[in-house]
């Protein structure tokens, strides 16, 4: 089982930038390599787990390289790290090397762009649970919405790697086809589906491709091309698992429609936290218990970040 | 340079083998910072809140990033003084650090259940009184801020204490924490820890609702260091010098320099809260950093610089 090979050791690691990619408008990959204990810690990362990276030493961009959303708080300062999952993560030799897809969004992944080779980071890590493979799974079904795509790029190579008999299918959404964080321009390709992402064909993995404004492939939510596929679909619900990462709402409709489906599902969950090491105890989940109407709070960083789909009390609060 | 210096201090009447806490909130219960540092290198060790029934804690987001500091809204979660007692205080006792248990409570009644029963276990050294949180509806601050209220709390839990340490924790935004300070100590602290978090408020101005759920949440973090300075020693001069009750001092402290001007301010002992989620590791190198300091200042012991506070500026500047 996956589960079982998830990283025992865990740390505070310096690692040494090898890359940092534009991939295109606010969407960069970050390639970290780690060496010595850091390396060996990391190599074990599953699918799903993240690490926190202290970014507030790092740099600010030049005032042209800022986007006019951010003038405003480019400047503030950044106390708390700031938690990233694996869009892959690479073992050669005694170094193990990471890759982290993110997007611009605030004072700290600004501050993430300027990051140059050879620079150094501080990542504590790998933190949490990541995804798991049931017995008896046959079909894994990966949908992500934006950038929830990274981590489901780490859960394909794995799934691909040591599961061979398992079929693998990738859905990946976003508003429009701009807003999509893979490096192939999909409006040049607008209406053709499968294999049509490099991200997931490397690995032999289809994948369909969804926007809300159709943009790029299926018109409307991710959600409907799912439900659309699973429609279509013979062997719905046997022997499949759904891997979901995105926003939250995205994944509550994920849930609701594997609870339809009989299909299981594994949700990766968003928080806002401080330490990622369940210290803070910031980071809740709002889950229900069995047998009972009372919901408790777990901790993303420690519980999760990934959960069982039908574990989340979706939309209780 | 001296070779030999004493950083052992004597905190009332228990030996700590240096003057470093990990304060409450800020390192769960012990455990959960082992992959990180080595917890008995610590002088002190402070739980995070207990409670007599266990506590969801409060609705997310809980925390939010400020410029130097962030608030929390967590809540008091735990899992409530059996489970603790049953789970947490097996590995606390193997612990060579001493360890000091949060109590907190909506009535007095639920303080003084829950310092009963710790009053027996040989793994704590002492309690300290949670009568200053800012985030729970009933109890914690309105216990703090009236000086009724804190003889009331404080005299009702140390006759059921027995031989642990009492440490009162005090708010910070009241008219005089001198006069706070006087009554617990009056009323039977052998201890005061100061300060904790300010009542503060983060607003989205997109929504113009407040970032947190609970609506208000505890500043902490570099940004409320100042102050702390300045009122631990304000109660320093006011209350407990003439006294002999010694001040765990905190607020900000994330680096030695901080924490040997809070020594200076008049603490015995200093604690680390916020600096953790950023560095687990943090307090360790803050031991060695203030054996450092007092080599470097022929410091012998590091008592020769609690309260060392020279009266005047310098006429010459």
């Amino acid at each position: 089982m996956l589960e079982e090979s998830l990283a025992k050791k865990r740390g505070n690691f310096s690692a040494t930038v090898c890359a940092n990619k534009q991939i295109r408008e606010r969407f960069y990959r970050l390639v970290l390599e780690f060496s010595g204990e850091g390396a060996e810690a990391f190599a074990k990362t599953g699918a799903g787990q993240f690490a926190q990276l202290d970014l507030s030493d790092t740099a600010l961009p030049s005032v042209e390289a800022i986007p006019d959303d951010l003038a405003d708080v480019a400047e503030r300062k950044i106390l708390l790290r700031r938690p990233f999952s694996f869009a892959d993560v690479t073992t050669k030799g005694n170094k193990t090397s990471v890759d982290i897809l993110y997007c611009v969004i605030g004072p700290a992944t600004l501050r993430m762009t300027t990051l140059s080779a050879k620079e150094s980071v501080s990542v504590l890590g790998p933190l949490g649970n990541g995804f798991w493979v049931p017995d008896g799974t046959k079909t894994a079904l990966l949908v992500s919405g934006g950038m929830g795509a990274g981590p489901l790029q780490h859960l394909a190579k794995v799934l691909t790697s040591d599961f061979p008999d398992i079929d693998v299918i990738a859905f990946a959404g976003a508003r429009s086809a701009e807003a999509l964080p893979f490096e192939r321009r999909l409006d040049e390709i607008s209406q053709q589906l499968g294999f049509s992402l490099p991200e997931f064909a490397k690995y032999g993995v289809e994948s369909l491709v969804a926007t809300d404004d159709g943009s790029a492939g299926f018109t409307g939510p991710v959600t409907g091309c799912l439900s659309e596929w699973l429609g279509r679909s013979k062997s719905a619900g046997k022997g499949m698992v759904i891997y979901s990462c995105g926003p939250e709402a995205m994944l509550a409709r994920v849930a609701e429609i594997a609870k339809e489906k009989n299909i299981d599902c594994q949700v990766s969950m968003e928080r806002r936290m401080a330490c990622g090491i369940s210290l803070c105890q910031s980071c809740a989940v709002e889950c229900r218990t069995t047998g009972s109407n009372e919901t408790v709070y777990k901790l993303c960083c420690q519980d999760g970040p990934v959960f069982d789909g039908s574990e989340v009390a979706w939309g209780i609060e | 340079m001296s070779e030999e210096v004493d950083i052992s201090v004597e905190f009332a009447g228990i030996r700590l083998a240096n003057p470093v806490f990990t304060a409450s909130g800020t390192s769960g219960y012990a455990d959960e910072l082992g992959d990180f540092m080595d917890v008995s290198s610590l002088g002190g060790f402070i739980t995070k809140s207990i409670t007599v029934k266990p506590r969801k804690g409060n609705a997310t987001p809980r925390i939010v990033e400020t410029d130097s500091g962030m608030l929390n809204a967590i809540g008091w979660a735990n899992i409530g003084l059996d489970a603790f007692i049953d789970e947490k205080l097996g590995a606390l006792e193997k612990l060579s650090c001493s360890v000091f248990v949060n109590i907190a409570g909506e009535t007095i009644d639920e303080y003084v259940a829950v310092a009963e029963r710790l009053a027996g276990e040989r793994a704590i050294a002492g309690l300290e009184l949670n009568i200053s949180c800012p985030n729970v509806e009933l109890g914690g601050i309105s216990f703090g801020t009236e000086p009724e209220q804190v003889a009331e709390v404080t005299s009702a839990v140390k006759k059921v204490s027995g031989d642990k340490v009492l440490m009162v924790k005090l708010p910070p935004a009241v008219t005089n924490v001198s006069v706070i300070a006087q009554v617990a100590v009056d009323s039977g602290a052998d201890a005061l820890s100061l300060i904790n978090t300010f009542t503060a408020m983060v607003i989205d101005i997109e929504t113009r609702k407040p970032v947190l759920a609970n609506r208000t949440g505890g500043l902490s973090g570099p940004a409320i260091k100042p102050i702390a300075v300045y009122l631990v020693n304000k109660v320093y001069e006011e209350v407990t010098k003439s006294l002999g009750i010694p001040i765990l001092g905190m607020g900000g402290i994330r680096t030695v320099s901080d924490a040997i001007e809070f020594i200076i301010a008049g603490a015995s002992a200093v604690a680390v809260g916020t600096a953790n989620f950023v560095d687990p590791g943090c307090t360790a190198k803050i031991v060695e950093g203030i054996k450092k300091y007092c080599a470097g200042k022929n410091i012998s012991n590091v008592k020769e610089l609690v309260g060392s506070l020279e009266a005047e500026q310098d006429a010459a500047n």
